[in-house]
């Protein structure tokens, strides 16, 4: 690495833990309900919310109740983007013809979920209306929906029936104290840098031979730093994060690379505010060697020219990818075919683990399911009953926490294989399957399930059967593991706590050790085969 | 929520844009004489052999990429200079010019060293209008 790459790379660290550290602690606040800067005015905020939608901020929900309120939420908000979507022919700003039935539901639940995968270029399907009260608006519910999973869970560790929270509650402070503010100011440091905000949607400008030249342009800025920082990534335009306009110089892509990894990195530090120290800073530890393992991957090897942007180079489309990547943001400044393969083992790493930091909330839930597997695994080599914050952890607990784990590999190979078997594969990618192209459909379902949403298909996919597949691995990817875990909250948050001597110690080199190699052997056992068959094969 | 994050937000921003940060609320444009000649963040394609030409629109990710690398800027020189007459050592001038200038928006070591075409166009017909007089009037721009 030339010293300018290592200056690059620090910025991105520093940045992303300086931001963290601050971020954790008022995460931390916010998960115990403690007093924030300007709480009195962001409880009035809050308060006038909570009346227009009619909610009493002091009920608590039992982790049924609270999942319940999550998927109704999420229904509906998909619900209103579906209508939006096939109607935005009859609706204002710069109206565009309406999306097929199957799209637009495929829109609607990859942004629902978190993922942003797109079938479609969004700088030419879509209105400013579709883009702006639409997509915006599913950028602030998806993450802020992943988050407040993650207070739940959290909460269920901390002591007896401390109870899960609100989910209404914790959406709208969310939103309305984290998420918005830190977009706000980020547009503004984005528009600043050159990204354009405006309600048209092109311009025409002259050119300096004479010629006229018709530029596609938008509400980019304030779409773009909702983007990256809930851990979205659909991009404003078709090209995603490496068009000019989203992604204009070498500054704007470093303030994204931290962007995308600061809420992530944040649970972290809020955990170890809430549950001791050390552990929290073994989970961070964690994340970060799983993190820097991509970024190696990633640099070891040059990528492009051809499908990188100049100004970001084979260093910073790496940097900006594997971040992206690893925090299941999906955001991407370079075209993924222009990539080496081992920037593409790298990325599926990131979707297969996805906890290294993994997305907004859902990286830190899939982390502690990484611990609760440890902890019973080595617990059976050493002979002793595994807890985890001084309860039993239970066959119930385990079995669940295996599902979580489980599903993930399901849903990407059993999808891949129907995909050939019915010739739907090859009628898009080609009859000659290759470890390209079959590397590209595994990328695909990895993608959709891991609520990643990086992808080689783009609108080559629009075609019923992958938007209906994809959609439904995006459904089942997202909530069945956040289902599941919930439910094992709910059942710890009953539970005794007995304050002894945990009997593996949940914090320390010896458990990050333990910890990352658990991670990379149930992840390498279960994904290697696939491996070796596509990016192994290039 | 609709209301706050999908139209107050976006709204807010861009009235917030458009009064304080003008030029890059609508795109960047770059004036010459008084006309918009383009942005300076799309690509747009030159077919005069006068002038530095972008990459080819498939060889990049965006397919829009504004720049090239400083070695393509180079070897492009000599091609220019037989044409224009212009000297190869001011070509070279202009293009390290156009690389600090880029330095500068990268506050110096956050991208590596390239050079956007457009400006550097832009720069050749201000210093040399004379060469560039035909190209620029050819077709009465708008």
């Amino acid at each position: 690495m030339t010293y300018v790459e290592i200056v690059i790379l620090l910025a991105v660290l520093v940045g992303s833990l300086g931001l963290a550290i601050i971020f954790g602690r008022y995460i931390a606040r916010m998960i115990v309900y403690e007093k924030r800067p300007l709480e009195k005015t962001l409880g009035r905020v809050e308060n006038g919310f909570y009346k227009i939608i009619g909610i009493d901020r002091y009920e608590q929900m039992t982790w049924k109740q609270y999942f319940l309120a999550l998927i109704v939420t999420n229904v509906i908000a998909a619900g209103f983007l579906i209508v939006i979507l096939i109607y935005q022919n009859s609706l204002p700003l710069s109206p565009k013809p309406g999306l097929s039935f199957d799209l637009a539901f495929h829109t609607a639940v990859s942004f629902v979920t978190n993922t942003d995968l797109q079938h479609y270029a969004g700088d030419q399907q879509l209105s400013i209306f579709s883009q702006m009260v639409g997509l915006i608006f599913m950028m602030f519910v998806a993450p802020a929906s992943g988050i407040s999973a993650a207070f739940a869970f959290i909460r269920g560790f901390i002591r007896k029936e401390f109870g899960l929270g609100n989910f209404y509650v914790d959406f709208t402070r969310i939103i309305i104290t984290l998420l918005l503010p830190i977009s706000f100011f980020s547009a503004l440091l984005l528009l600043f840098l050159g990204a354009p905000q405006t309600l048209d949607s092109t311009i025409t400008v002259g050119t300096l031979q004479g010629g006229s030249q018709t530029i596609t342009i938008g509400p980019v800025a304030a779409l773009e730093s909702i983007k990256e920082l809930g851990s979205n990534g659909g991009g404003f335009f078709g090209a995603n994060s490496a068009h000019p306009f989203e992604n204009p110089t070498g500054v704007s892509n470093v303030f994204e690379c931290i962007l995308m990894l600061v809420i992530p990195l944040s649970f972290p530090i809020a955990y170890a505010h809430l549950l001791g120290k050390g552990r929290g800073i073994s989970i961070l530890a964690t994340m970060l060697i799983g993190f820097g393992v991509m970024l190696a991957l990633g640099l070891s090897e040059q990528s492009g020219p051809v499908g990188l942007e100049t100004r970001f180079g084979s260093f910073g489309s790496t940097l900006f990818l594997e971040s992206s990547v690893a925090s299941n943001t999906g955001a991407a400044n370079a075209s993924l075919s222009g990539m080496s393969p081992n920037a593409v083992i790298g990325f599926f790493l990131g979707m297969f683990v996805q906890a290294i930091p993994g997305a907004d909330g859902t990286g830190m839930m899939m982390m502690i399911i990484f611990v609760i597997l440890t902890l019973f695994l080595v617990g059976l080599m050493v002979g002793k009953t595994p807890e985890f914050m001084s309860m039993k952890i239970n066959p119930k607990d385990v079995r669940l926490a295996a599902f979580v784990f489980l599903i993930h590999p399901a849903l990407i190979l059993i999808p891949s294989v129907i995909a050939y078997t019915t010739d739907n594969a090859q009628s898009i990618l080609g009859e000659q399957t290759t470890p390209t192209t079959f590397t590209q459909v595994l990328y695909e379902y990895s993608s959709a399930s891991a609520n990643n949403g990086s992808d080689y298909l783009g609108t080559s996919a629009n075609t019923p059967f992958w938007n209906w597949s994809t959609a439904l691995v995006m459904l089942l990817g997202r909530y069945a593991p956040i289902g599941l875990m919930l439910s094992i909250a709910g059942s710890f948050t009953l539970r005794d706590r007995k304050e002894v001597v945990e009997p593996i110690k949940t914090s320390g080199f010896l458990f990050v050790g333990v910890l990352t190699v658990m991670v990379f052997i149930l992840t390498a056992l279960t994904f290697f085969p696939f491996l070796a068959m596509g990016p192994f094969s290039i | 929520m609709i209301i706050t994050t999908g139209v107050a937000y976006p709204l807010l921003v861009t009235a917030i844009g458009q009064t304080v940060l003008p030029s890059q609320s609508n795109g960047s444009q770059v004036i010459l004489n008084g006309k918009v000649v383009g942005s300076e963040l799309i690509a747009q394609s030159f077919d005069s052999p006068k002038f530095f030409h972008p990459r080819n629109s498939t060889d990049s990710g965006s397919g829009v990429d504004p720049d090239i690398a400083p070695d393509s800027a180079i070897s492009q020189i000599h091609a220019i200079s037989s044409v224009t007459g212009i000297p190869v050592n001011a070509l070279k001038t202009l293009v390290d010019l156009d690389i600090a200038r880029n330095k500068e928006t990268n506050a110096l070591v956050f991208a590596p060293d390239y050079v956007n075409v457009l400006n550097l166009n832009i720069e050749l017909v201000k210093q040399y209008p004379e060469v560039y007089s035909q190209e620029i009037s050819a077709k009465g721009g708008t």
